[in-house]
């Protein structure tokens, strides 16, 4: 019993650097590029805030299943994309995951931006900060403290719709558990397969608990 | 020379105006209470003196240089340069959550004075001595009393060596026993001769501390003067009614 799953980690452990991959760079991706989706959501400028918060609602409107389908079947299919836009499975399923959660941390950051205190704004400004570093050294560290059980959250999700790219042929944990459950007409290989998505949450949680309390003031 | 010219000031918030041609000046030195009912725009005031709201009109010299001339601020750089010369502490402290005492002290001078680390720590300390906080260097804003978070806020303040200190209501979230620790280290600023302008609620401190007493009601400065011209010989019957109604 025990070789036999061991057996199926080994056939499995192929697949993980795939799901981490993707992981990887879709939190190295898209948070930058939610915090810049949040400064656009929230400008003066009706057109920055008119476009992101368009954005926004494609990404978190639509299932980021059929999200993935679109950018790797679908871009071909725009008129004038045919040579253009052609991904590969893995950079199809890493743009679209990117997109995606940019959009749910835009609103994460957003969230975290109006919870500070305007005096925050105010006691910096007098003390001669430019916005810069009131922005860099006042504003986003508060920001990011209170956003942490949010992006937590996000993380945590983020680890198991990997599995999603499956469908678009990208050979990560589930791709071979299918693979290696339709060939020993046996389910063992999915029980692996939740123990390795759960072992990296269980990371996640650790690293998260401990961000919290490394940071709590 | 004087430490600040304010001439006609007026400002609107929308259709309601709360500060109707405000004129009064302070010397160097000089400690300038600030008295009056609530919604009189003695807040206002203040914050169009810094920068922190735009005045509609009027002018606004701080030694001798203009903040605002004619109704017209000067450009952004320029009125930074200018209101460096301020420091400001607020009713809500607004001390940075997220930095020890003494990040909040060194901060600004590190970032925008160019100021070494070492420095800074070294007159971070002098100045949480001067406000009896030294063994607090290293907590969050977070473990102080209201009374300890405002002594702070002076010490940061102080931190740019400001040439003049605004006050907005810095005891007014305090109780009385925290109200008294702040005004005694404010006292001491007094005592130093710092210019200070204070909008309070605190007749005690006016009387006691003030060269000067600015009374603001209803969207002006209805009496300025000493002490014992405002307090004991008020011209304007709104005064007494204020004073009255307050003891």
């Amino acid at each position: 019993m025990a070789q036999m799953l061991f057996d199926i980690a080994v056939l499995l452990s192929d697949g993980v650097k795939y799901t981490l991959g993707i992981f990887v760079v879709t939190i190295i991706g898209s948070m930058p590029l939610g915090l810049l989706l949040t400064f656009l959501r929230m400008n003066k400028s009706r057109v920055s805030r008119g476009v992101t918060g368009f954005f926004v609602y494609i990404m978190r409107g639509t299932p980021l299943l059929l999200q993935l389908y679109f950018i790797y079947y679908g871009l071909p299919f725009i008129p004038g994309m045919k040579n253009v836009i052609v991904l590969d499975r893995l950079p199809a399923a890493m743009l679209a995951f990117v997109l995606n959660y940019s959009a749910y941390f835009c609103e994460i950051f957003r969230g975290g931006m109006l919870s500070i205190d305007p005096g925050q704004y105010e006691a910096a400004r007098v003390l001669g900060f430019s916005k810069k570093q009131t922005l860099l050294q006042i504003i986003l560290p508060q920001m990011l403290r209170v956003s942490l059980p949010s992006i937590a959250n996000e993380a945590i999700t983020l680890v198991k719709d990997t599995a999603l790219v499956t469908v678009i042929g990208v050979t990560e944990i589930l791709y071979f558990a299918k693979a290696t459950v339709n060939r020993q007409a046996n389910f063992t290989a999915y029980a692996v397969a939740a123990l390795f998505y759960l072992f990296f949450n269980y990371l996640m949680t650790k690293l998260f608990d401990y961000l919290e309390r490394k940071y709590d003031f | 020379m004087k430490m600040l010219e304010v001439r006609n000031l007026k400002k609107s918030f929308g259709d309601v105006q709360v500060l109707d041609g405000v004129s009064f000046s302070v010397e160097r030195g000089e400690a300038v209470a600030v008295i009056g009912p609530s919604g009189g725009g003695k807040s206002t005031m203040l914050r169009c003196m810094i920068g922190l709201e735009r005045a509609d009109g009027g002018d606004i010299l701080i030694e001798g240089e203009p903040l605002m001339e004619n109704g017209v601020y000067v450009p952004d750089r320029r009125m930074r340069k200018v209101s460096a010369k301020m420091g400001m502490v607020f009713q809500a402290f607004n001390l940075f959550p997220h930095m020890t005492v003494l990040d909040n002290l060194t901060a600004a001078p590190i970032a925008v004075r160019g100021m070494t680390k070492k420095d800074a720590l070294e007159q971070a300390r002098e100045r949480l001595h001067e406000v009896g906080l030294s063994e607090k260097a290293g907590v969050y804003p977070r473990a102080l009393s209201g009374g300890q978070k405002q002594r702070v806020a002076i010490a940061r303040a102080l931190m740019m060596q400001p040439d003049m200190l605004l006050f907005d209501e810095p005891t007014s979230s305090l109780d009385p026993q925290l109200t008294a620790e702040v005004l005694a280290v404010m006292k001491k600023l007094v005592a130093k001769r710092m210019t200070m302008i204070v909008v309070t609620h605190e007749m005690g401190f006016a009387r006691e501390a003030a060269d000067k007493v600015l009374f603001m009601c209803d969207r002006e400065i209805v009496e300025q003067g000493t002490t014992s011209e405002v307090f004991d010989h008020p011209k304007d019957p709104r005064i007494r009614d204020f004073i009255s109604s307050i003891l």
